[in-house]
């Protein structure tokens, strides 16, 4: 059986680019779509997309954070998507591979990949079971632009602190909670430290992170303990996270 | 006893990956004879996490806590996790 094709509005979606973007790129021969005649819609394989994201720059950041606040669920690009721990476990690993061939300089590795780790894993941990839609990770690394992208469709930080800490009432509270108090005892296991160890790991290294949940947004620039939390506009139920190192 | 941490994976970062290797550890725990040190040996591991290190390393060393001796590491992911670890569990690891 032929694997299903999409649309031209579903790749626009996945990609994170506009319906012109696309037809541009039909003319240029950048990515090409089937068509049974030369005026038919436009399809796109799932196999094209992949080859295309493989050979060309892409704007991960843009897609991640489409995919995160798109009203409607849909999954990622395969090689982004990460449906189960186990496979991001697998593609964390991949990524420790190839920073530590490239042995890239001012690069702490394992740090880098602890906070990435923690981040991924915490959304797997405080999702399990209560997955709003699309369950599980998009997990994204440009080694040139030196980004890491890591984002998901779940409760958000709001819904899952809230439970230990009823008094919580919005986004930014949440969030700074999140990335700054050490809370013990919580219900049903001992977990939910993991940003502070992000944030002490930023504090200490020549590292950027970006992160969203909710309406909340913080910024943290490397070497330093400061952080910038804001309300946006916008707002999502889950958390994205971009890191420059 | 040496626990090598590297026999675990190269890269230890969730929590139920933590879990899972001291629940398969276990039965080496229970041979333990009634006066042996645990050296916890770091070497050939790429990143640590606390959330790993909180499932595997911590309920060792609160059931040994006199017993439990983490041998020197250069890795920068284990000083920063036994940082937090220390802070939370209002511990001293090292």
């Amino acid at each position: 059986m032929n694997p299903p094709l999409l649309s031209i509005s579903q790749t626009a979606q996945l990609l994170g680019v506009s319906l012109q973007t696309l037809r541009r790129w039909d003319e240029s021969g950048k990515l090409k779509p089937i068509r049974s005649t030369a005026t038919s819609y436009r399809y796109y394989r799932q196999s094209d997309i992949d080859s295309f994201l493989q050979s060309f720059p892409k704007n991960i950041f843009r897609m991640g954070y489409t995919w995160a606040v798109s009203a409607t669920p849909y999954e990622p690009p395969a090689i982004f998507f990460c449906p189960t721990q186990v496979v991001f476990q697998a593609r964390l690993q991949t990524l420790f591979t190839l920073l530590t061939k490239l042995n890239s300089k001012n690069v702490d590795i394992p740090l880098l990949i602890a906070i990435i780790g923690e981040i991924g894993n915490n959304a797997f941990d405080h999702n399990l079971g209560n997955w709003p839609d699309i369950s599980g990770l998009f997990f994204a690394y440009d080694l040139k632009k030196r980004e890491v992208i890591i984002a998901d469709r779940g409760q958000g930080v709001f819904t899952t602190l809230k439970r230990v800490k009823p008094s919580l009432t919005n986004d930014v509270q949440a969030v700074r909670v999140a990335f700054t108090e050490v809370i013990s005892g919580r219900a049903p296991e001992a977990r939910g430290n993991g940003l502070k160890f992000v944030r002490n790991v930023i504090a200490h290294n020549a590292m950027q992170l970006l992160f969203l949940s909710g309406n909340a947004r913080l910024q943290s620039m490397g070497h330093s303990a400061d952080l910038t939390i804001n309300e946006t506009k916008g707002t999502f139920h889950g958390c994205l996270a971009k890191i420059n190192f | 006893m040496r626990i090598f941490l590297k026999k675990f994976g190269n890269i230890l970062t969730s929590r139920q990956a933590g879990k899972e290797a001291l629940a398969a550890f276990e039965p080496n725990l229970r041979a333990l004879t009634a006066d042996e040190s645990i050296e916890i040996d770091f070497d050939g591991v790429g990143s640590l996490t606390p959330s790993w290190a909180d499932e595997f390393l911590i309920p060792i060393f609160q059931r040994y806590p006199e017993r439990v001796k983490f041998l020197p590491t250069d890795n920068s992911s284990v000083k920063e996790t036994f940082a937090l670890l220390e802070d939370i569990h209002k511990i001293r690891l090292s």
